[in-house]
């Protein structure tokens, strides 16, 4: 099929989904072509869920710039997404003079770099703010905070969704040509001819930069590999605990989730392999040692699972890490915005990079703005997030409510059911999964997947086959045992 | 639920009871039976699923019943069996109802579909059962593709909602619930590859290893392990590894195996989310409440039997303990039961864990143990101090099996911790 | 002939050593007499039980799990299985339901081993 779009976005994760948002501010139509099943499946939703401060940045980059606008947003765009974001704080912390300078250092380009609430603090101090941690002292960040990563993510993508975005999942943009002052992008059996084309593409930026002409890149993958915690040890941590930075690496570091996990990571190893997650073991075994100098509660018996993720990093032929790079060549590829090396802090800047998109749109071209964008997600709320007195109401409302699905992480099958039927069409099993954090507890689906695995079917109309886990071609099920 | 008393918001209902139930599976459902025998009638039962049984529901095989009963019952048959008469005594029950909280005060609140109701009891029973290990848990590396499923799971999926969950199955630990699948999916015609684990003994009864695999010619590798997962989207194939006396994988003994679907059958733990949120006292080695010779936790009028306290390999004994646990709750409720903890039972040498791990008195009680390794010709001795209590030989001891010993009233003294050892 | 296996009578899970010569059999290993009665019929003809599930026509589940009650012999597992996997049942299904008597002349009755009832 054929479709005509004024934008077309590729990649729907965080940076697309909301450069896909701002851009349903205006008067355009915006396909986003996103080639997993969901917008979560990569380094939107694979990262340590920190919303940075912007001082460990050079400054006058993008990177310093974006992350520090980014930062300021952040309650604005939690209450409009309806996604968990606590400022909770983080502290890097240092035991010798070596440390001190650097976070001297750190703190000070921070003030130039325009973030505000970062101090020195002492001992006491810190052990006043994270009681179970190992230090001498430590940079505070009153500013920084943590958030859901997939609930950012996804709410950005269904609130562009419900602005009138369409969304094409498992579409993997496999050409793109030039004709007639127009792109044309080919997806399989689909044609997209787009007026402008915006390479938000993450891990596969590249590749879609190559195919537009924007040659000569150099971007190399870094993983991080994270364990993630029970519950049980969200108590001894209330912020973030991070070491001494460098301008490239933040270090392993222990962060508690909006949920009340704990994620340890990430090492950063080069990787060619943009689509390898496997965490080995030597890692784990890395993570726990490396992070237990800091915060000595890491046991293995409280390991709930692993995940790893991939950062883009472009850098320069010394294998130098470079900043962003947000260009229109118009020589080469005019009304292409072009994306490269967005990794960390790109969940924090999304927003902003979005903008600054936009910006060097309209540098170009006149947009206009409509009337009918409506920032806030029309998401209902989970039943884990109300008091008693709203869970009771929200069970006279619906008594779905009154089915828990995951008891664990207190999901209803209202919460199910409101998920399965997501404006973006989501209706794979992880995709239920980020949206409710059902089969994120302690028992990790053991007693609620089939469950899930039932709602899908059933409020889908899929066959039991067709049921993905998470990505195109992961088949959940071989399908019914007793046929009818 | 018929007599409620509505608060102000008009939506939470706030009920008292003699004994709330937490769990209608086969603790829970011998507890009530028990309680209701005993004369307590003011008793609600809470189940989070539609209907009573617990996991029984998806045990469809037989085997259970033998010593309670005296056949060989499927696990749905067992279960139906106190579910009559739960319903022929007429004891108050309700399914789809997921308690949410548990204070120290045993206040109870409970989700159900009519609404949110909070209940007060004298005594609270904890029967939620057990959970499986995960992927997680037991830190399995490499890439996360769809096909990788805990045996319960596997199970519940074909037994409950009729899906199949792959064709071509390696299995990771040699726990019951994985031999009987086993089995169950080479019947239904998956090619059922290997069953790999790690210890250097079976996880399972030995009945399991006979009938779900040497049947079938399905072979058990001993000191094994999944040590690499492979696949991006759907499972393609597992690396195994030799693991040395440490359980630590040797390197070059890997060996890869294609499969489409792994199943981990790697142990189960109490699910005891509830117990920490009231702050009860918990046994790191059996991941359950430590409980006194009555089963009751360190929260007063808060008992606890079954897998939830801890893992039990016949359901047959979770019925007997909840039996027992009934009766002390009875006496608790008649105000006539001692809860100081004056002393600890020890899991002592070759043993794994014990229950009780407390004694408020010197009646009769039962103690329920695993050991950590096989033997044969071997003494359990429980002494106290110097002084032994029970001596027995035993032919054979397997850490599968666990192990009890009846404890006359009147033969432990006044002081001195008791040890559980195998000698 | 020379067979290994392990008892499975009681938990004691003797490992029996069964030496068959035409119409002898000796066994050792055993605790007790139960052992050669159960080495006897594993060597001459064993037997099993099985339990599955079979469709159920208008039901609040799609299956209802069935078992045999008694065992059959080891030959007759997979055919069994043939036949299950054939059948459909109307709901409602009780437990104890005789779904076939005789299976396959087995001796055994297939009987259902939860209750499903009727969709509404």
């Amino acid at each position: 099929m054929l479709y005509y779009t004024d934008v077309a976005v590729i990649g729907g994760g965080v940076i697309g989904s909301a450069i896909a948002r701002e851009l349903s501010r205006y008067d355009l139509s915006v396909s986003v072509l996103e080639r997993n099943p969901d917008v979560v499946c990569e380094t939107s939703g694979r990262n340590s869920a920190v919303v940075h401060g912007g001082f460990a940045y050079d400054t006058g980059t993008l990177k310093a710039r974006l992350c520090v606008e980014g930062n300021q947003m952040m309650d604005t765009l939690s209450r409009e997404l309806g996604f968990p974001f606590i400022r909770c704080g983080k502290v890097l912390v240092g035991n010798t003079d070596e440390d001190m300078e650097q976070l001297e250092r750190t703190m000070a380009q921070g003030f130039r770099n325009g973030a505000s609430g970062l101090e020195i603090i002492d001992g006491s101090r810190l052990h006043e703010l994270v009681p179970a941690v190992n230090g001498a002292f430590a940079l505070f960040s009153s500013r920084s905070g943590i958030l859901d990563p997939f609930l950012f993510t996804i709410g950005l993508a269904e609130n562009a969704a419900e602005n009138g975005v369409r969304y094409f999942l498992e579409h993997e943009v496999e050409r793109i040509g030039r004709e007639d002052g127009r792109y044309l992008i080919a997806s399989g059996d689909d044609l997209f001819s787009a007026e402008w084309v915006i390479n938000a593409a993450g891990l596969g930026a590249r590749r879609i930069s190559d195919m537009l002409g924007i040659t000569g890149y150099r971007v190399i993958g870094s993983k991080g590999n994270y364990l993630v915690l029970d519950k049980r040890l969200s108590s001894l941590l209330p912020m973030p605990v991070y070491p001494v930075p460098s301008n490239t690496y933040m270090g392993i570091h222990v962060t508690p989730t909006v949920d009340g996990n704990v994620t340890v990571g990430p090492d950063a190893i080069n990787t060619d392999d943009f689509s390898y997650y496997g965490v080995p073991s030597d890692k784990m075994a890395f993570l726990q040692e490396s992070a237990s100098v800091l915060w000595p509660h890491i046991r293995r018996r409280d390991v709930i699972r692993t995940f790893s993720g991939i950062l883009p990093k472009w850098v320069d032929a010394e294998g130098r890490i470079q900043d962003f790079r947000i260009e229109i060549r118009d020589d080469i590829a005019p009304k292409a915005v072009n994306l490269i090396g967005i990794e960390s802090p790109g969940l924090t800047a999304a927003v902003p990079i979005a903008r600054h998109v936009i910006s060097l749109m309209r540098e170009r071209t006149e947009l206009h703005l409509r009337e009918l964008f409506d920032p806030v997600r029309k998401a209902s709320r989970r039943f884990a997030s109300m008091s008693d007195e709203e869970r009771g109401m929200a069970i006279a409302e619906d008594p779905l409510h009154g089915h828990m699905v995951c008891s664990c992480e207190e999901v209803t099958e209202a919460d199910i059911i409101a998920a399965i039927h997501n404006p973006l069409g989501v209706s794979t099993i992880t995709g239920i999964k980020y949206r409710t954090r059902a089969m994120m507890g302690g028992c990790q689906g053991g007693f609620c997947q089939m469950k899930i695995e039932q709602l899908i079917e059933k409020e889908t109309g899929k066959k039991a086959e067709d049921v993905c886990y998470m990505r195109s071609g992961s088949w959940l099920l071989a399908g019914k045992m007793r046929k009818a | 639920m018929a007599s409620c008393r509505e608060d102000e918001e008009g939506l939470r209902m706030i009920e008292s009871r003699d004994v709330v139930i937490i769990g209608g599976g086969p603790a829970g459902l011998a507890a009530a039976v028990e309680l209701d025998k005993r004369g307590i009638h003011d008793v609600v039962l809470l189940e989070r699923e539609h209907e009573l049984g617990g996991i029984l529901r998806q045990c469809i095989h037989d085997g259970f019943g033998l010593s309670r009963f005296g056949e060989s019952l499927s696990g749905p048959e067992y279960a139906q069996r106190f579910i009559d008469e739960v319903r022929e005594r007429g004891i108050e029950y309700h399914t789809d109802s997921t308690v949410t909280s548990l204070s120290p005060e045993r206040i109870v609140k409970v989700v159900t579909p009519s609404g949110l109701y909070i209940y007060k009891a004298k005594a609270v029973i904890l029967a939620m059962g057990c959970k499986e290990r995960s992927r997680g848990s037991v830190m399995i590396p490499g890439e996360r593709p769809a096909g990788v499923f805990t045996a319960g799971t596997a199970q519940a999926y074909m037994n409950i909602y009729n899906r199949m969950p792959g064709r071509s199955v390696i299995i990771l630990g040699s726990g019951d619930i994985g031999l009987i699948m086993a089995r169950r999916l080479t019947l239904e015609g998956c090619s059922v590859k290997a069953v790999f684990e790690i210890q250097d003994h079976p996880n399972g009864l030995d009945r399991n290893i006979s009938q779900c695999l040497d049947d079938y010619g399905i072979p058990l590798y001993l000191r094994h392990t999944v040590t690499d997962i492979h696949g991006r989207e759907r499972l393609e194939g597992v690396t195994v590894s030799e693991v040395d006396g440490n359980m630590v994988p040797i390197p070059g003994t890997e060996e890869y195996h294609p499969c489409d679907t792994l199943i981990l059958s790697v142990g189960l733990r109490p699910e005891n989310d509830l117990i920490k949120d009231a702050g009860i006292e918990i046994d790191e080695k059996t991941s359950g409440a430590a409980v006194d010779e009555n089963l009751m936790t360190s929260v007063p009028g808060i008992f606890s039997s079954g897998n939830v306290l801890h893992v039990h390999d016949l359901v047959d004994f979770v019925s007997l303990e909840s039996e027992r646990l009934a009766a002390g709750v009875a006496s608790f409720i008649g105000g006539g039961l001692a809860h100081d903890r004056t002393l600890q039972v020890i899991a002592g040498n070759g043993v794994a864990h014990v229950v009780p791990q407390h004694l408020c008195s010197s009646s009769a009680f039962s103690l329920s143990f695993r050991v950590r390794s096989l033997s044969s010709d071997s003494v359990v001795r429980v002494r106290q101090g110097d002084r032994v209590i029970v001596e027995k030989r035993h032919r054979r001891l397997n850490p599968a099996e666990m192990v009890n010993v009846d404890i006359a009233a009147g033969s432990i003294g006044k002081e001195g911790n008791v040890e559980v050892e195998v000698v | 002939m020379r067979k290994c296996f392990t008892c499975v009578i009681c938990p004691n899970g003797c490992r029996l050593e069964v030496e068959a010569d035409g119409g002898t059999i000796s066994v050792t290993g055993n605790l007790c007499p139960r052992g050669v009665e159960y080495a006897n019929e594993e060597i001459t003809d064993p037997k099993r039980t099985i339990a599955s599930s079979v469709l159920v026509d208008g039901g609040v589940m799609e299956i209802a799990s069935v078992r045999l009650d008694k065992a059959v012999s080891k030959s007759l597992i997979f055919p069994i299985m043939d036949v299950i996997k054939a059948l459909h049942v109307a709901a409602p299904v009780h437990i104890g339901d005789v779904i076939i008597h005789d299976i396959l002349s087995s001796g055994a009755d297939l009987i259902a081993t939860r209750n499903v009832e009727a969709r509404q």
